[in-house]
Order: C-alpha cells, then sequence, then structure tokens
C-alpha cells in the first residue's frame, strides 16, 4: 500500500464527512418522530417539554380512537390481502418467465415490473375513473385490487433475482429421477427461492400499509386507511396520537423486518 | 408499459395452443399458462383504467358532455402548465443528484466496513422505510422550519443571525425527498458494491493512481448499472411524491402531482386532471428512458 | 359538480341502488345520515346519536363523506339515495339546491324551530352550526393585534402571514373579503390578486389551508385566516392564538341539514334534525374537543368561541354562493398561477 498524499487524506475526508451526512439525515427525522411521540405536550411540538406515554394511553384507548383503529385495521387486511394475493400470481408469474430468454419474456417482466416506475399518483386517479366509470362504489375489495397492482412488482423482483441464483442441475436431477414438476417445484425450487420470496412479500407489505396515492382516491371515509386518516390528523388537529402511531408502526414493522430478517438473512445478504 | 402488457397478454391464446412439446429445441419458452393470472390482473386493474384515463382525457369539458381536444389544448397551449411539467422533472433530477451525492460516499464506506458494522450500515438504510411518508414530512416541518432544529442550531453556532426560510423552498424539498428516497438509491448500489472486484480497485491503486480517480475511472463505472437502476426509482418517485411536495414545497411550488390533485378533487375537472395526469406518466417514462439510454452509452463506451 | 361519466350511471345505477339498499338502516325509527369525516363525525357519533335515541328511540348510522362526495353519492344513486341527510357547506349545498337533490323541509316539524334565528331554516336546509371567518394570531410575536384584512398585506404581519387559496370555504370567503377592501368584489376580484401577488413574495407561508395550524403552532407562521372553531382547537392545545374580528366584520356562513330527494325515512330525519338543534346538543357541541358554534337562542355560549350570542351571527358578512360557485374554478387556476415561483 502506497503513502496517502494530500488528495487522498482530502477525498477520504469528503467520502467520510459525505457518508456521515448521510447517515444523519437517514436518522434524524426517525429520532424526532420517535421523541415526539412521547411528549406531555399538547400539541406536535418539538423538542418535547417531558416525556411521558399519554399519547399511547390516548392511542390505544378503544373509546376515543375507535376511528384510527378501524383505519389501522383496514390498512392491515388491504396490505395481508393484497400481498398475499400478489405474492402467489407473482410467483407463477416469476416462475414463467424465468431463465427465458426470448423477447417476450423481457417485454412481460417490463410490463410486470412498471408500476414501480409509473407514477402511481396517475394511476390512482386512473383507478378511481375507471371503478366509477363501471358504477363500482369504493370498497375495500377495490382498495386490494389497486393495491396488489403496485405492490406486485416488489415480490416480482425479488422472486425473480431468486430464480436467476438457483442451481438448475438441481431441478433437472429431480426431473431425470422421475419426479413431477409440481413436485420439483414443491420440494426444490420453493425452499430455495422462499427466502426471495419472503424478502419481496415483506417490502410489498410495507408499501402497502404506507401507501398514499392509491388510497388517496380510492379510499373514502368509510374505508379510511391508516395513511390518510394520519395525514388528516396531522394537518388540521396536530394530533399527537400521529406520531404515537408512527412509534407504533416503527417498533411493529421492525419486529417484521428482524423476523424476516431471520427467516431470510435480508441483511446478512445484502452486507455479504 | 401497460400497452406492452396489453399486447403480450394478447398473444398468450396462440402460445398456450402451441403447448410446451416443442420448447426445448430453442431455450424455454415463457410458460403463459403461469403468467396468466397476474397479467390478467394487470389487464384488468391496471391498462384498464390507463385507457380509461386516456379515454376521459378527450372530453372537452369538465361536465363530461361534449369530445374535443381542449382540454389538452388548454394544457399544452399554457406556458403556466409546462413550466409545471418542467419543474416536476427538474425536483426529480435535484432528487437524483442529491441521492447520488449523498448514497456514493455512504456505500464507499460500507464497502470498506466489516460485517457487523455493514448489518448495523443495512438497518440504518433501511429505517426510512420503517417509517410512514405522512409522519415525515411532519418530522421535517420540525428540522427545516424557522425555529426548527437547522435554523437554531445554525443560530447557536452563530453561523447565522436570521432564520433561514428552508421550508416551502425547493431546497427544503430536495433534502426531505433525499432521505425519504435515499435507500431506493442505495439497495441497488450496495449490491454492486458488495459484488465489485477488490483486485481491479487494488490494481488502480498499485498503478499509482489517486484514490479519486480510482473512484471516477474504476468504481463509478462498475457500479453504473446499479446507479441507474438507482436512479431510475428515485427519479420517478421523487416526481410523484405529493404529500412531500405538497406538505414542505408549499403552495407556491406547483407540481403535477398536485395539480392532479387539485384538478380531481377540488375543481372535479376530471378531463383536465387526466391530461395532468396522462403528462406525468409521459414526463416520467421519458426521464426513464433518458436514463436508460445512458447506460447504453456508458456500456459501449 | 359531479364528473361521473353520464353513461356509467345507466351502468352503476342497479348496483349502486341495490348496494345502498343493503347499508341502510333497516329498522323503523333508523336513518343514515352523511357526516364530514374527523372531528364532525366524532361529535356527532359521541352527542347526537346518543341524544336521538334518548329524545326519540331513532337509531342513526353515519356515512362520513366529505360535501363533494355527498352530491357526488346522491346524484350516481338517481332517486335512490344511499343516505337519508346530507350535511354541507354553502358551496356545495348552493349546487346540490339547484341540481335538486334536496326534499323541502317543513318547519312545523320541528319543535325546535322557534329557537333558531330566522334565516337559519329555510325551506330547504336546516342550519346546524355556524362558523365565524376572521383573523387569528399569535400575541406573543406582535405588539398590536392587526385591525383588518388590509393589515394582513402590510408590514410586520405579511412576513409572518400564511397564505391559502380558494379550495377550502373560509379561504374564498376571507380572500372575497380581501378583495372588497383593496376595492373590488365577489365579480371584481383583480384588486385582490394584484396585492397577493405582491404578499406572496413575502409571506412567510403559502400552503394547503389544512397545513395552516401546522405551520401556525411550530412557528413557522404567526398570522392566518381561519374559522374561529380552529382558532379554539389549538388554544385548547395550548397554542398561543387569539381571534381577530376584521374592522369589516366577521365573516359567517352555515353549515346545514338537508333530507336527501327520495329520502326513505323523512319522518327520523326529522327528528335527527330536530335532535341537531336542540338547545342541549348544540349546548354540547360548543364544548371542546368539538367548539362548534351553537345556533339555538337557548344555549348560553361559552367562552372559548370568540363567539358572544347566537344573535351576534346575524351581523356578520355573508356571501351569496350561488355567484361564487361558477367562478370558483377559474380564481384556483388564477390563485396557482399569479403565486408559483
Amino acid at each position: 500500500m502506497q503513502r496517502a498524499t494530500a488528495g487522498d487524506l482530502a477525498y477520504r475526508l469528503l467520502v467520510r464527512g459525505l457518508a456521515g451526512l448521510a447517515i444523519l439525515i437517514l436518522l434524524a427525522p426517525v429520532v424526532i418522530v420517535v421523541a415526539t411521540s412521547f411528549t406531555t405536550s399538547q400539541t406536535l411540538r418539538f423538542p418535547p417539554p417531558d416525556l411521558s406515554l399519554r399519547w399511547y394511553r390516548e392511542l390505544f384507548d378503544p373509546v376515543r380512537s375507535g376511528p384510527i383503529h378501524a383505519a389501522a385495521w383496514n390498512s392491515v387486511w388491504v396490505a395481508g390481502t393484497a400481498t398475499l394475493a400478489a405474492t402467489v400470481l407473482t410467483v407463477l408469474a416469476a416462475l414463467a418467465v424465468a431463465r427465458v430468454k426470448r423477447p417476450s419474456a423481457r417485454i412481460l417482466e417490463a410490463g410486470f415490473l412498471s408500476p414501480l416506475v409509473l407514477p402511481t399518483l396517475s394511476y390512482g386517479l386512473a383507478a378511481l375513473m375507471f371503478f366509477s366509470v363501471l358504477g363500482i362504489r369504493p370498497s375495500l375489495n377495490i382498495l386490494i385490487a389497486g393495491h396488489l397492482v403496485v405492490i406486485a412488482p416488489f415480490v416480482f423482483r425479488t422472486t425473480l433475482a431468486s430464480l436467476a441464483g438457483l442451481d438448475q442441475t438441481l431441478l433437472e436431477a429431480s426431473a431425470n429421477l422421475g419426479a413431477s414438476r409440481f413436485y420439483g417445484f414443491r420440494r426444490i425450487t420453493l425452499p430455495l427461492i422462499a427466502p426471495g420470496i419472503l424478502a419481496g412479500a415483506f417490502l410489498a407489505f410495507v408499501s402497502s400499509m404506507d401507501n398514499v396515492p392509491v388510497s388517496l382516491f380510492l379510499s373514502n371515509a368509510r374505508t379510511g386507511m391508516l395513511p390518510i386518516r394520519m395525514w388528516g390528523m396531522m394537518e388540521s388537529t396536530l394530533d399527537v396520537r400521529v406520531a404515537a402511531i408512527a412509534g407504533v408502526l416503527i417498533a411493529s414493522t421492525l419486529a417484521l423486518l428482524l423476523v424476516v430478517d431471520r427467516l431470510t438473512g435480508l441483511t446478512r445478504r445484502m452486507s455479504a | 408499459m401497460s400497452v406492452a402488457v396489453a399486447t403480450t397478454t394478447g398473444d398468450a391464446r396462440p402460445a398456450l395452443f402451441r403447448g410446451r412439446a416443442r420448447a426445448p429445441s430453442g431455450g424455454p419458452r415463457v410458460d403463459w399458462r403461469l403468467a396468466a393470472p397476474l397479467g390478467l390482473a394487470y389487464l384488468v386493474f391496471f391498462a384498464a383504467p390507463f385507457a380509461i384515463l386516456f379515454g376521459i382525457s378527450f372530453y372537452a369539458d369538465a361536465e363530461q358532455t361534449r369530445l374535443g381536444l381542449d382540454s389538452w389544448i388548454k394544457f399544452y397551449g399554457d406556458l403556466f402548465y409546462l413550466k409545471v411539467v418542467f419543474d416536476t422533472l427538474k425536483l426529480g433530477v435535484f432528487a437524483v443528484v442529491a441521492t447520488t451525492i449523498l448514497a456514493y460516499p455512504l456505500a464507499l464506506v460500507f464497502r470498506a466496513a466489516g460485517p457487523r458494522a455493514r448489518q448495523a450500515l443495512v438497518l440504518i438504510i433501511l429505517t426510512p422505510l420503517l417509517t410512514s411518508v405522512v409522519i415525515r414530512t411532519f418530522a421535517w416541518i420540525v428540522i427545516l422550519a424557522r425555529e426548527g432544529v437547522v435554523n437554531q442550531s445554525l443560530m447557536a453556532l452563530g453561523l447565522t443571525s436570521t432564520p433561514l426560510n428552508l421550508l416551502q423552498t425547493e431546497l427544503g424539498l430536495v433534502i426531505a425527498l433525499t432521505q425519504i428516497e435515499m435507500p431506493l438509491m442505495l439497495l441497488p448500489l450496495l449490491t454492486l458494491m458488495s459484488r465489485m472486484d477488490q483486485n481491479l480497485v487494488d490494481g488502480s491503486r498499485a498503478l499509482g493512481a489517486s484514490q479519486a480517480r480510482t473512484f471516477f475511472k474504476v468504481i463509478l463505472p462498475l457500479t453504473l448499472p446499479g446507479w441507474i437502476a438507482g436512479a431510475t426509482l428515485v427519479f420517478a418517485s421523487a416526481a410523484t411524491a405529493f404529500i412531500s411536495q405538497s406538505v414542505i414545497g408549499g403552495a407556491r411550488l406547483v407540481y403535477l402531482p398536485a395539480l392532479i390533485w387539485q384538478q380531481s378533487t377540488v375543481v372535479y375537472n376530471w378531463p383536465f386532471a387526466a391530461v395532468a395526469s396522462l403528462t406525468l406518466l409521459f414526463a416520467v417514462l421519458a426521464g426513464i428512458m433518458v436514463l436508460g439510454l445512458l447506460g447504453r452509452f456508458a456500456r459501449t463506451d | 359538480m359531479i364528473r361521473l361519466d353520464r353513461r356509467a350511471f345507466a351502468v352503476g345505477s342497479l348496483a349502486l341502488g341495490a348496494a345502498g339498499l343493503t347499508t341502510r338502516a333497516q329498522a323503523a325509527g333508523s336513518l343514515t345520515a352523511a357526516i364530514y369525516p374527523g372531528t364532525w363525525e366524532e361529535a356527532y357519533r359521541n352527542v347526537v346519536a346518543p341524544a336521538l335515541k334518548k329524545a326519540a328511540g331513532v337509531d342513526v348510522a353515519f356515512d362520513s363523506l366529505f360535501a363533494v362526495d355527498q352530491v357526488a353519492k346522491v346524484r350516481a344513486a338517481r332517486g335512490v339515495p344511499p343516505f337519508d341527510c346530507f350535511v354541507l357547506d354553502p358551496g356545495p349545498a348552493a349546487s346540490a339546491l339547484q341540481a335538486g337533490l334536496f326534499d323541502p323541509i317543513d318547519a312545523k316539524k320541528l319543535t325546535n324551530a322557534a329557537k333558531v334565528p330566522a334565516g337559519l331554516i329555510t325551506p330547504h336546509a336546516v342550519t346546524c352550526n355556524a362558523q365565524v371567518v376572521g383573523i387569528a394570531y399569535n400575541p406573543k410575536k406582535f405588539s398590536a393585534p392587526p385591525k383588518g384584512w388590509a393589515d394582513l398585506f402590510k408590514s410586520p404581519y405579511v412576513e409572518r402571514l400564511g397564505l391559502t387559496g380558494f379550495q377550502t370555504t373560509f379561504g374564498t370567503v376571507s380572500i372575497i373579503e380581501m378583495a372588497k377592501v383593496f376595492g373590488g368584489s365577489e365579480s371584481n376580484m383583480d384588486p385582490v390578486f394584484a396585492e397577493l401577488k405582491k404578499a406572496v413574495t413575502k409571506a412567510a407561508a403559502v400552503a394547503a389551508p389544512a397545513a395552516m395550524p401546522g405551520l401556525f403552532q411550530q412557528g413557522q407562521i404567526d398570522v392566518m385566516y381561519t374559522n374561529t372553531n380552529t382558532v379554539a382547537i389549538l388554544k385548547g392545545r395550548g397554542v398561543d392564538i387569539e381571534f381577530v374580528r376584521p374592522e369589516t366584520g366577521a365573516i359567517t356562513f352555515q353549515t346545514t341539514l338537508h333530507i336527501v330527494k327520495g329520502a326513505e325515512n323523512v319522518d327520523a330525519a326529522y327528528r335527527y334534525m330536530d335532535t341537531a338543534i336542540s338547545a342541549d346538543v348544540q349546548s354540547a357541541l360548543q364544548k371542546q374537543p368539538y367548539n362548534m358554534i351553537p345556533i339555538n337562542k337557548d344555549v348560553t355560549l361559552v367562552d372559548t368561541l370568540d363567539v358572544k350570542s347566537v344573535d351576534e351571527l346575524a351581523g356578520m358578512v355573508t356571501h351569496d354562493w350561488t355567484k361564487i360557485n361558477p367562478q370558483r374554478a377559474a380564481w384556483i387556476e388564477r390563485f396557482n398561477k399569479e403565486i408559483t415561483k
């Protein structure tokens, strides 16, 4: 290793400085939100004058926070159902195009991934127009359909990546031994790509829980979704319960992430 | 893209009838029976709504009584709306630039770090995904406001005597978007960084290249595909980040999403909202294509 | 108002009608009422529903919808309305009246009608709440309060002002009043747009109306135009805020209940409206956390409302929404264009 020049030192300093700034920008909002959720103050204000669990108690009160609970269950139900449906459909589709080198497969792949980059707000409006032209009333089922489309790419991408990394000889060996395609899938392919599917499903679930553009157009007051209700609460009344909801969401998503991580080695694989 | 889905799914039938019998000879074929369920779901719930959106844009009036190009002409004949399109794209570009400037150094630190530090970094990078988009905007109000964290720190350090206006400025909005979009840039970048051949980097250094030169001549080209993937997601996401744009940017910065929202739910002019919506769609697609071309250009370079 | 495709109505009306029938309350002595989401829904669920059950044995189910959505839903249902009672602000109420979506109201069927000031019960509407709009400021940031609309455009207030446009009822009527101060009117908004254009470069914030309370309590803005309801809510949460009546008078407008044309449970709807305007209910609704200004003369007003008595409302500035509605889209567009950086 050669000796570091002044230029190298400056470079290193710049890299570390910017990386530090990046970490600060990534973490600061989360720290502020969590700190605010423990405030004793009446309003969303930072820094909190004192710490308490007051707003969490308020949030878990079934009477006073009833509509929030209803919205939360709506969100969990929509995210759960949409993720489940998206996962099943997407794994099938990924099996259909994986390892296929033809243009038709590339086009399908691009099509299935397109909601990832197309503006979801445009899609939200399009879906609203579509369902009202058909005369279908807003309902949780419509929300599930809308969410399914925008979250499917997450599962599709990770499943495709897992299938690409699959050792094909294993499957061929199984086929040579006379196993049916389904048996081969169930006993060999599925266990090997399961971590990829799970990681994708996790991302899909989280992004559905946090989806605003589609829910904004497709949910109404009765089918209220959590992020939309939070937005209303935050903007109009500065309800500190919003910070408490964020606290609960952070904790539960983190717990889910740790479980998924245990099962799939998500962070380990990403840091490998 | 939705059109692409439509045409390929249209081919599904003949392919299905042809069956798999001849498949092995020319490499594997798409198994349309497996692709059909998702394809159908996309066709009904994704392509069809966009078709309706396209159709509604050809109503001439808000009441949807006559057909005509009036909504399109009103949008494209007005410099104000063209500027809104330009500003939206500009915001996407700024977000890409800002995330790039911060994500590369962090990715370099990640590459040099040990396994434990790496795992911690991955968790840090994922944290924005754990926080609801709604509450993140609140946090940024707290940070950027006149009496906020940044201004209080700057004034305590004596760097400024009057509070800076950061909220409701493009700068403030780009800073907030940087946090929200950074994971999208970092995740593909980290994948490529960790796959990168260390020998190439060592080789460059051994030949006497400075660290900065090594970064620009070796690391940057090798990680470019990851950057393009990340930049595509950041660009698309920043251009359509409705809540951040309206809460942090304020009403003086008009972007396409706010215009779409206002026209569709406040003014109730659906044809005009449809035109704005399709414009956002095409603008984002055009931006993505440019990024794709950059990638192709870089590869042939 | 509604932009649903006309052809779609033919397709959708059957399904909508059927769905409406299943969601509507079936038992005798029950109704479905539309209600605004948020504070209104909480208030009516917690105060009006129990009072109605106690007084008349009527069950009420709430369908929480914003005004425009209520109107859209009733239009789409084509004579088989999904609920019996509207709650509307003056803008949507005026357009729903023009579209013929209301059944006439017989004031004789309301026992509390005599206790409501004249004009607040019309042949199609029963006022259930008044809103009063004026200027709100932070008393700790200024030596003297702003006196009128013109002050908002002068130093030191303009530098601390939060501006919002025509999206909301309170924003629209406030800007109309500003126009009058600068020599304009509902039909001539040029003077106020000229002033707004100058003010936006100095103003502390130009934002969505709903974002104003947040910006105010974070110290980003110290002056805004808003309703007393918002002021009372913020004050109740310990924010430094005071309400000021502009020299030219505070603005008032009514939130009204209406019977939907073709409503099934008309009798129950009368009982519901009667309960909503009764002294007990109105008295409960004026307290924290609802802060709704009562319209029943028997109610003694609490001091958190910035309004002393129900009669005071008659002296305030009002507006004709049949004139405002046709111009609003153009105003919104003009506001967009002139304030954008």
